[in-house]
């Protein structure tokens, strides 16, 4: 295939979402069923509604606060493990088991546990997108500091750099900047998983619950409603950190 | 002022004795690096090393630069024993070592900004060793943006940047192709007589090691020795007459051919034996 110019691409885009809200439009009218499937307008009043109620913002601000209490939590975490297992070949096989375990494991199987524990209120929540986001960042951090480059160690050390410490900030991390940023892509992305199955499994709250709770009066209108900000946060969040990503322009 | 102490040695390495061990088991295999190594070198002289490869000149150069520390032996430069990377002393990679996310200024300048120098005047200093390897048009480009024999320059004019008297160099133009190679040894060997450079130069090449040289350097297969120190007689400046075709040129470099192919034909006979 040739290579597309971005105007190209967004051309095809625009014109493959613009395809695909006249099918739903029309599949809506004929089947004249709003709550299997609402027509785009029915949607769009919902969201309307929701947005002028000011339910929006308060659902999505609740959502975002987790979200980012999630993901600093899952990170220092992260950090703190990923740079044990670099070093210690030991600590890695300990704790490699559990952490795989941990990654294939749905989230939404360990919410009984996570109730038990941290309870339904904020900490539980976090818990759950830490539990859901932890894993990616902690193995990019771990291959990150592993497999940095011996060499520009030797070259800081040369010119003065002391101490394991200055050596991780100056250039271990830095290094490993692109390991890490994709880590923490991969771990935003099961954030927001992580997120939803929050705010619906536990108290409810931010788009979770406002999903949850629609869904619970069969106001399929208000559902995708809802849905679709849901979707928009993920994809805003993964790409905000794929612009950065980009913008390491050394690879 | 320098005439006054030249009777120290620049660098002078005491029965240098260095083990590895290849892995992290107790009972792993050890690998004797370099047995018992002793040398001076001379303030402002540049040395090369030759030898085998695996015989020891990479664990040499990072000992005398303090990146590792001798199992025996001690190193003294301008006669203080070191056992840290200090000022005095710069390194030149193989494979350049510049950090990819920093501009060619912000390379230059990392050893100043690391000694905590003051910005401004960090500036000038590298500004003025950029152009002194002739990149002023490159100060703001990134490594991937340049070619190997460029990366080199770079890694060069940091090394000029810290001031330092002393350059460890490990085949620094090993990965440079064979005319920027011819240039830029040219371009070293200015720099160097210019600012009175004390160099440790280690090379796979004969022709360089002696070319560059005042003395060059033998080292046995390892564990590494000093097999043989040899004078390289020919005058300077070296580039503006055929010192190839020079009969001291000639015949160093045959001394030398021979020497290292004894020690290879020795060592495919310990092989097959
Ligand atoms: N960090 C290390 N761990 C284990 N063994 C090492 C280490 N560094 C060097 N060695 C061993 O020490 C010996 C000398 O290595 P060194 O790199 O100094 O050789 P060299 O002369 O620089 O070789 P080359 O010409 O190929 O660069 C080799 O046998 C090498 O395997
Ligand atoms: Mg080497």
């Amino acid at each position: 295939m040739k290579a597309r110019s971005r105007k190209d691409v967004r051309r095809d885009q625009i014109v493959g979402v613009m395809v695909f809200l006249i099918i739903w439009e029309v599949s809506a009218r004929l089947l004249d069923n709003s709550l299997i499937l609402p027509p785009i307008s029915a949607i769009l009043a919902a969201l309307w509604e929701l947005i002028i109620t000011g339910q929006l913002i308060v659902a999505l601000s609740q959502s975002i606060l987790l979200l980012i209490a999630g993901l600093i939590v899952a990170t220092t975490i992260g950090f703190v493990l990923g740079a044990l297992i670099a070093r210690s070949r030991t600590a890695y096989w300990m704790l490699n088991p559990y952490l795989s375990a941990l990654f294939v494991t749905p989230t939404i199987a360990l919410v009984p546990l996570v109730l038990v524990w941290f309870g339904f209120g904020f900490p539980g929540r976090v818990t759950v997108v830490v539990l859901a986001a932890v894993v990616p960042i902690l193995f990019s951090v771990a291959s990150g500091l592993r497999d940095s480059p011996g060499d520009l160690i030797d070259v800081a050390r040369s010119f003065g750099v002391k101490g394991e410490i200055a050596l991780l900030f100056k250039v271990r991390i830095r290094a490993a900047l692109p390991v890490l940023l994709a880590g923490l892509r991969l771990a935003a992305g099961r954030g927001v998983v992580g997120m939803a199955v929050a705010e619906t499994y536990l108290r409810l709250g931010g788009i979770g619950g406002l999903i949850k709770s629609y869904g619970a009066m069969f106001q399929t209108d208000y559902v995708f409603a809802s849905i679709l900000p849901l979707s928009l946060l993920g994809i805003g969040i993964v790409s905000l950190i794929g612009r950065a990503e980009r913008r390491l322009h050394w690879t | 002022m320098k005439d006054t102490v030249l009777d120290i040695p620049a660098i002078e390495l005491k029965g240098i004795r260095k083990t590895f061990t290849l892995s992290e088991d107790r009972d792993a295999k050890t690998v004797l690096a370099l047995d018992g190594v002793d040398l001076k070198i001379r303030q402002g002289e540049f040395l090369t090393i030759i030898g085998p490869s695996g015989c020891g000149k990479t664990t040499l150069l990072r000992i005398i630069a303090s990146l590792i520390l001798p199992d025996e032996g001690e190193v003294i430069v301008e006669g203080e024993p070191v056992r840290e990377p200090g000022i005095k002393r710069a390194m030149v990679f193989q494979t350049f070592g510049l950090f990819p996310w920093k501009s060619v200024i912000d390379n230059v300048i990392f050893p100043l900004m690391v000694r905590k120098f003051d910005a401004a005047e960090a500036r000038e200093i590298a500004m003025k060793h950029i152009r002194q390897v002739g990149l002023d048009k490159f100060v703001d480009a990134y490594p991937h943006q340049l070619s190997g024999g460029m990366q080199q320059r770079v890694g060069l004019a940091r090394a000029l940047s810290t001031g330092a008297d002393i350059l460890l160099m490990d085949e620094p133009f090993g990965a440079i192709d064979a005319q920027t190679r011819e240039l830029m040894q040219e371009e070293l060997m200015k720099i160097c007589q210019q600012e009175q450079k004390t160099v440790v130069f280690i090379t796979h090449d004969l022709d360089e090691a002696v070319l560059l040289a005042d003395r060059v350097l033998l080292m046995s297969r390892g564990p590494g020795r000093v097999r043989e120190v040899i004078d390289v007689d020919l005058p300077r400046p070296r580039f503006d007459y055929d010192v190839r075709g020079h009969e001291t040129f000639v015949k160093v470099r045959a001394h030398l051919w021979h020497e290292l192919r004894n020690d290879l034909v020795e060592q495919r006979a310990e092989e097959t034996s």
